[in-house]
């Protein structure tokens, strides 16, 4: 997918929001401002996805948020693009927070049931790539085979470790390994190009 | 090449679960490696495109601000050191600082010592202030009392019943008299002008005539002076409900318990 410049959208993304971090570590609050328009809906639904509490997704939100600021002089690009950057930053607070308020009973019980996206609610990738990007990567994940996908989101979403992955899926420690290694090459092969 | 267990151990770093252990050992074979460092890259974006395919959720709006206002709030802390940087001679300038110091602390004492005589001076005219607010408190209440006291006054007066009293006499026909009878007091005035002097031995009656007894209630006897005026504070022997007429009558010396009607002078109401 190319936009203009012989630059594809996503390369085009990546240029703007390092840039956009490289005036955030300026201080500069228009800039901070503009990333947190173009990603807060997506890092805030992150966080609800692990916590199932918007006051709490509220706070881990504003951490965020305040370690961008105060931290993107540190941004390094072998981190990842900033998204993913400001992506691992909020899944790991989450993560931190579930794991310190002492839910690991309710977070065994919600990783249990199975997750189901809804069809009809517009996703973040929708506003990031575009509604026609979004709907390609829904039907890709959505084409996952359902024990990759349920393996991949307990590991990025409940906060449980690889051996708490296997007992809740009741499955050996390699066996959940290999559908997540195979789950996320999948994902890979095919979204390149578009994400 | 990127062997299995190196791309297992790539999309578990990306996932965040690998144990702190693991990842420092990834990390460390990720610095080295530029075709590992191509495929973290890789997955971190489908992970990210994974994350991005939940339904989205936008933050409620006050939480921008709400961020924003604890960066104002933060940079105005931090941008406040910026001036104490240290110099090698500050040693040097220490008793100086110190002695600066004590002259800060003698002025702010000074004008803190100001700012209480002003608030001292400013509550004591608040306190005359208020003395004159209650004086003036007190003579509205005294005003509010004597309007009271009038309106009691006007509303016992409305109570009072008046009776004009006209001669019945064919020789007297000048004569007259004004009767005031307050029923709540249940007492009266009674005030008379041209009645002719009577005898020693006869006096005059006043009567008033209610209703509910078969015969007038005596109020007194009285004499007139010699121009035939008198004016007379009167009670009555009974009970009055309606003062509906009054009457003179001329009786003997000391009156009597019933009139006997034969002379009667005034009579009006």
């Amino acid at each position: 997918m190319l936009a203009f410049d012989g630059m594809s959208e996503p390369a085009l993304n990546f240029e703007r929001d390092v840039e956009l971090l490289r005036r955030i570590a300026d201080r500069d609050r228009s800039a901070f401002s503009d990333f947190y328009d173009q990603y807060s809906g997506l890092l805030f639904s992150i966080a609800l996805k692990v916590l199932n509490d918007s006051k709490e997704a509220e706070d881990v939100l504003q951490e965020v948020f305040m370690q961008i600021w105060n931290k993107a002089d540190a941004y390094d690009q072998l981190l990842g693009k900033p998204v993913s950057w400001a992506v691992t930053l909020t899944r790991n607070k989450a993560i931190d927070r579930i794991r310190a308020s002492q839910r690991r009973s309710r977070l065994l019980e919600q990783a249990t049931a199975e997750a189901v996206l809804p069809e009809d609610s517009p996703s973040a990738n929708e506003r990031l790539h575009g509604k026609e990007n979004a709907e390609m990567v829904r039907s890709v994940v959505a084409a996952l085979p359902s024990d990759q996908r349920r393996a991949i989101e307990l590991a990025f979403f409940s906060g449980l470790t690889q051996d708490e992955i296997a007992k809740t899926l009741q499955e050996p420690l390699g066996t959940i390994k290999a559908r997540i290694r195979r789950g996320m090459l999948k994902l890979r092969e095919k979204l390149e190009g578009f994400i | 090449m990127i062997d299995e267990r190196m791309e297992e151990q790539a999309g578990l770093y990306v996932l965040g679960v690998l144990t702190p252990e693991e990842t420092r050992a990834f990390e460390a074979t990720l610095q080295r490696d530029a075709g590992l460092q191509q495929l973290v890259a890789a997955l971190r974006d489908s992970r990210d495109a994974l994350a991005g395919s939940l339904p989205q959720v936008t933050p409620p709006p006050a939480l921008k601000k709400k961020i924003l206002a604890q960066i104002d709030a933060q940079e105005k802390v931090t941008a406040l050191p910026a001036t104490a940087q240290r110099s090698e001679n500050q040693v040097i300038w220490l008793p100086w600082a110190l002695a600066a110091c004590l002259a800060i602390f003698c002025l702010i004492s000074l004008s803190q010592q100001k700012a209480l005589r002003q608030k001292n001076d400013d509550q004591a005219k608040r306190l005359a202030s208020l003395d004159q607010m209650a004086e003036s408190l007190r003579n509205e209440t005294q005003d509010l009392k004597q309007k009271v006291a009038s309106l009691q006054e006007t509303n016992r007066l409305a109570g009072l019943r008046i009776a004009m009293l006209n001669s019945m006499l064919a020789d007297s026909p000048k004569a007259v008299a004004v009767s005031l009878w307050d029923n709540q007091q249940q007492r009266g005035v009674f005030v008379v002008q041209n009645l002719k002097p009577l005898p020693v031995d006869r006096d005059y009656q006043l009567w008033v005539i209610d209703p509910q007894y078969s015969a007038p209630v005596s109020a007194g006897v009285f004499q007139v002076d010699a121009q035939g005026n008198m004016r007379l504070q009167f009670k009555t022997d009974r009970l009055i409900e309606s003062a509906n007429k009054f009457a003179v009558t001329m009786e003997p010396k000391g009156g009597l318990p019933v009139p006997t009607l034969k002379e009667l002078v005034l009579m009006g109401g």
